[in-house]
């Protein structure tokens, strides 16, 4: 009486054919378009290496690229640093009412349309606008925030700080309390407790937030554009300025590429340190 | 002792609620202003740009068409990422890392090519220019964010709780629907919600793919990028409104239930 | 603020959510026949109510907007869709040809438009005609000069390009960003008028790479038409290369301290013109709009479209303008014998018509654009 489980297939085989069909097509199709010529403003298919060895000898595109990449980095663990003491009081300090309230709390700021958000911080940041009034008021300034890394890295995080903290959050709420309050019984430090006991514990969710981070902040356009002037450009913006050129679609895939191949790798790396078994 | 350190994260909770609200909170206070361009000091209280933005019948076809991708995309997302995340939990199997891969990339495509490349996909299974085109795409962007949230959950949970259901008699599918769904709940519904929320807020791709069926952050960016207009703020403004509204409701509705 | 107005809105913001929640096709009107669908590819503004409005009402028709915000954008969507998705493309004139060529428009018949009642010079658009073959009708236009904050610089301070490099500005002079206006302002700067300053040799393309590196340190940053708003409005940026009357118009009557002038070394023009997309079934009524945009009537409206303003090519529209607005007609100098008149400007060699360069690639003007904002 032999069953063939069906079981197993019917959570595996979803993701395939739908990224199968609507995920790998485009993808392939990007991947192929960076081959492609682009003769009066229309793209023509062929096999060519111009656009690859074209983006990848300007110095402007590594320019970009470093500055992309010490942006992202810096976005991921300074999300991860402030949101850690936020999701450690929303898992630890509060009910699991006022956790649920809160979390929701944190999904909202998604509804309100991240555009809408930067162009407030538009405002929020100027020479002439409150902040600056403020720090008038206490005697300091004024300072330039906007059209600055400054401002950028304030974009970024308005973009994924409520997400680390939301996948902080879960990771450590679910933390089982008898391991911390035996590591109390056993005489633990508050400090040794955290760094010992709770980190490692929660360091999946410590990761895959600070993966995100990443991620999202290095392929974001609205930050670097709109509140860091484009002073320096990165990867995002320069995907745009190379379509600038007369539909050059294919030059600004060799750009994505190594953008995808990029965070593909610092993904990887990052899962597979977060399930790593600790020795 | 707990209770001075619970004051202390109380106070830096504010403060980074604080951080993330006051845009919000801003771009209200604009939607509410005289002048055209937000600055201080400020003019006077209008419900101008209210009714300018709501007397137009695209505004209202914008928020429908944003509700109803939304809450399409983010069922599918949730139901991809809750089957991937806990295949993942669950099975081992030769080329996973090829199947996470899958699962793992869409966040990593840069989303103006994303956008052109799903224009051109789409165009050719004719479903470009669509609402269903739209769902598609941010159902594969949404799934990723699903994923996450549920295996973070699983994690937590006790693998041994499933095969005692088994031993018990139960069989997987049923060991599925009274232990693993109700652990997952909480995961199920933040994924949801955040997943909404996530394709409620996509303006790059959906402006490609959309064709004339815009939805509201389409709208935004067309007025953002060519006539700044206080309009984005009433809109945004009311998209806040209502979707704090909903998870007030939420939380009385669905939680005063489980928690009696 | 009265009562009753607050009462009215509250009452009409009810109706509207009542209306979405019964789903929207509700508030279309159900007693008027379906108004036909015209599908308009444009600049944000074009397909709004204080252009279109009038014209649907009279005509029944409702026109579906897609706003794009950069020609390269507009060519990938067309490209990508399946003819005959849009009636009505508005582009600038350099895209013109590139639309032409790839075949996304359809040639139009140039006895349906009132082509001797545009000043000579806009007759023959280059771009606009191949032979005898018309491809595209010009509805407006504008001038790119430099742009300032009117409590910072003198006019006669903004009257060069050398502005720019003025101390006062430093780190506050903002760019437009895209490469042709703010590299064709430069070239003009370096004297290349003639024939066109994007039409230059390569010693004089090397020169105007170093002169724009040189004006790096004045740069407060590179922005679309929100950031340049913006930042003109808030003080954050003092001047502006690269674009012209249609941001600063705008914002002078919100009563920022803001202003334009096409300096001696000369301006350069956008040019924005209708065609009519391949593939269309609604010629008829597409072109009694292109008509209807080009009369007196239709020419007052686009000169003074809230979205941005524009310059009208056609004498009977600055006829009509100097008598609906004559303050607007003497700002934006729509007054023949006008010290700003832009025909006169034209006539003097002061203005070049914005076009991509003429013997460089324009893939090379992009690229050191993209090496100026990383320099």
């Amino acid at each position: 009486m032999r069953k063939l489980s069906l079981y197993p297939f019917v959570w595996r085989i979803p993701l395939m054919v739908w990224q199968g069909l609507f995920f790998v097509g485009p993808l392939l199709l990007m991947v192929a378009m960076s081959f492609w010529l682009v003769q009066n403003y229309r793209m023509q298919p062929d096999f060519n290496f111009t656009n690859w060895e074209r983006m990848l000898t300007r110095g402007y595109f590594w320019d970009a690229y470093w500055v992309t990449l010490w942006r992202a980095s810096l976005t991921a663990v300074l999300a991860s640093l402030i949101a850690f003491p936020a999701s450690y009081g929303l898992a630890f300090h509060l009910s699991a009412t006022a956790r649920r309230w809160a979390i929701f709390c944190l999904i909202v700021p998604f509804f309100t349309s991240y555009l809408v958000r930067i162009y407030a911080w538009q405002v929020l940041l100027a020479e002439s606008g409150p902040l600056n009034a403020l720090f008038g008021n206490a005697g300091f300034g004024p300072f330039t925030m906007l059209n600055s890394g400054f401002g950028a890295l304030v974009g970024y995080l308005t973009l994924v700080l409520p997400l680390v903290v939301i996948l902080q959050t879960f990771s450590l709420s679910s933390i089982d309390r008898n391991l911390i309050e035996a590591a109390w019984n056993l005489g633990a430090s508050p400090r040794e407790t955290l760094l010992r006991v709770i980190v490692p514990a929660a360091k999946v969710g410590l990761i895959i937030g600070a993966v995100f981070a990443f991620i999202l902040s290095f392929g974001d356009f609205v930050a670097p554009f709109y509140l860091g002037g484009s002073k320096p450009p990165t990867l995002s913006i320069l995907i745009i300025d190379t379509t600038k050129s007369g539909q050059q679609w294919p030059r600004a895939a060799v750009v994505a590429i190594m953008m995808i191949v990029t965070l593909f790798v610092v993904a990887f790396a990052a899962v597979g340190a977060a399930y790593r078994k600790r020795k | 002792m707990m209770r001075k350190s619970s004051i202390l994260f109380q106070i830096y909770l504010v403060a980074i609620f604080a951080f993330i609200f006051a845009p919000i909170i801003t771009s209200m206070i604009f939607s509410f202003n005289s002048d055209r361009f937000p600055t201080f000091p400020l003019g006077h209280f209008t419900l101008h740009w209210y009714e300018t933005a709501f007397a137009r019948p695209e505004v209202w076809l914008a928020f429908r068409n944003s509700a109803v991708v939304a809450l399409a995309a983010a069922f599918l997302s949730t139901i991809l990422g809750f089957a991937t995340a806990y295949t993942d939990f669950r099975y081992g199997f030769r080329f996973k890392s090829a199947y996470l891969a899958l699962a793992l990339l869409p966040p990593t495509i840069p989303l103006v090519i994303m956008g052109l490349a799903m224009l051109a996909w789409l165009g050719r299974m004719g479903l470009s220019g669509t609402l269903v085109g739209i769902i598609i795409a941010h159902t594969v962007m949404g799934a990723p964010f699903a994923m996450a949230i549920c295996r973070l959950r699983l994690q937590s949970m006790d693998p041994a709780l499933e095969a005692a259901a088994w031993n018990l008699g139960a069989s997987q599918w049923s060991a599925m629907r009274h232990v693993v769904l109700p652990f997952c709940l909480p995961a199920l519904i933040s994924a949801y919600c955040l997943t909404a929320a996530v394709s409620f807020d996509e303006f790059i791709v959906s402006w490609f793919v959309s064709g004339l069926n815009k939805t509201v952050p389409v709208m935004i960016l067309e007025i953002l990028q060519g006539n700044v207009d206080p309009q984005i703020n009433a809109i945004g403004t009311v998209v806040f409104m209502t979707s704090i509204s909903l998870v007030i409701v939420a939380q009385v509705m669905i939680f005063k239930k489980s928690s009696q | 603020m009265s009562n009753s107005s607050l009462a009215l809105t509250r009452r009409k913001l009810l109706a509207g959510a009542a209306g979405l929640a019964l789903t929207t096709p509700m508030l279309n009107r159900a007693w008027a026949a379906e108004p036909t669908q015209i599908n308009m590819l444009a600049w944000y503004g074009h397909a709004e109510p204080d252009i279109v409005a009038e014209f649907e009402a009279a005509n029944n028709v409702k026109f579906v907007p897609k706003y794009y915000a950069g020609g390269d954008n507009m060519l990938a969507l067309i490209a990508q869709s399946p003819p005959g998705t849009y009636d009505l493309i508005l582009s600038d004139a350099e895209f013109v040809q590139q639309l032409n060529a790839a075949g996304y428009i359809e040639e139009m018949d140039a006895s349906l438009y009132p082509f001797d009642e545009f000043f000579p010079e806009y007759q023959n658009f280059p771009g606009h005609w191949t032979g005898d073959q018309l491809w595209s009708v010009m509805v407006r236009f504008g001038l790119l000069g430099v742009s300032y904050n009117s409590d910072v610089l003198s006019r006669a301070e903004a009257m060069s390009y050398n502005a720019f490099w003025n101390p006062k500005l430093t780190g506050k002079v903002g760019h437009f960003d895209w490469h042709l206006p703010n590299l064709g302002q430069m070239a003009l700067l370096l004297g290349n008028r003639n024939p066109s300053p994007f039409d230059i040799s390569q010693d004089a393309w090397d020169a105007v790479q170093e002169k724009t590196l040189s004006l790096k340190p004045q740069v407060g940053g590179y922005f679309d038409y929100g950031g340049t708003f913006s930042g003109l409005k808030n003080g954050e940026m003092l001047a502006m290369a690269g674009i012209g009357d249609w941001i600063t118009g705008v914002l002078q009557k919100d009563g920022a301290p803001v202003a334009s002038v096409i300096p001696e070394e000369g301006g350069i023009q956008f040019t924005e013109s209708y065609s009519i997309g391949k593939g269309t079934s609604k010629h008829d009524i597409v072109n009694k709009f292109i008509q209807y945009m080009l009369s007196p009537e239709g020419q007052v409206k686009t000169i003074q479209m809230a979205a941005y303003p524009g310059l009208s090519p056609t004498k009977s529209g600055w006829k009509a303008i100097q008598a609906a607005n004559p303050a607007e007609a003497e700002r934006s100098g729509l007054i023949e014998g006008h010290d700003q008149s832009p025909v006169k400007l034209l006539k003097e060699g002061r203005i070049f018509f914005r076009d991509i360069p003429r013997q460089q690639n324009l893939e090379d003007w992009n690229d050191f654009w993209s090496e100026y904002k990383t320099a």
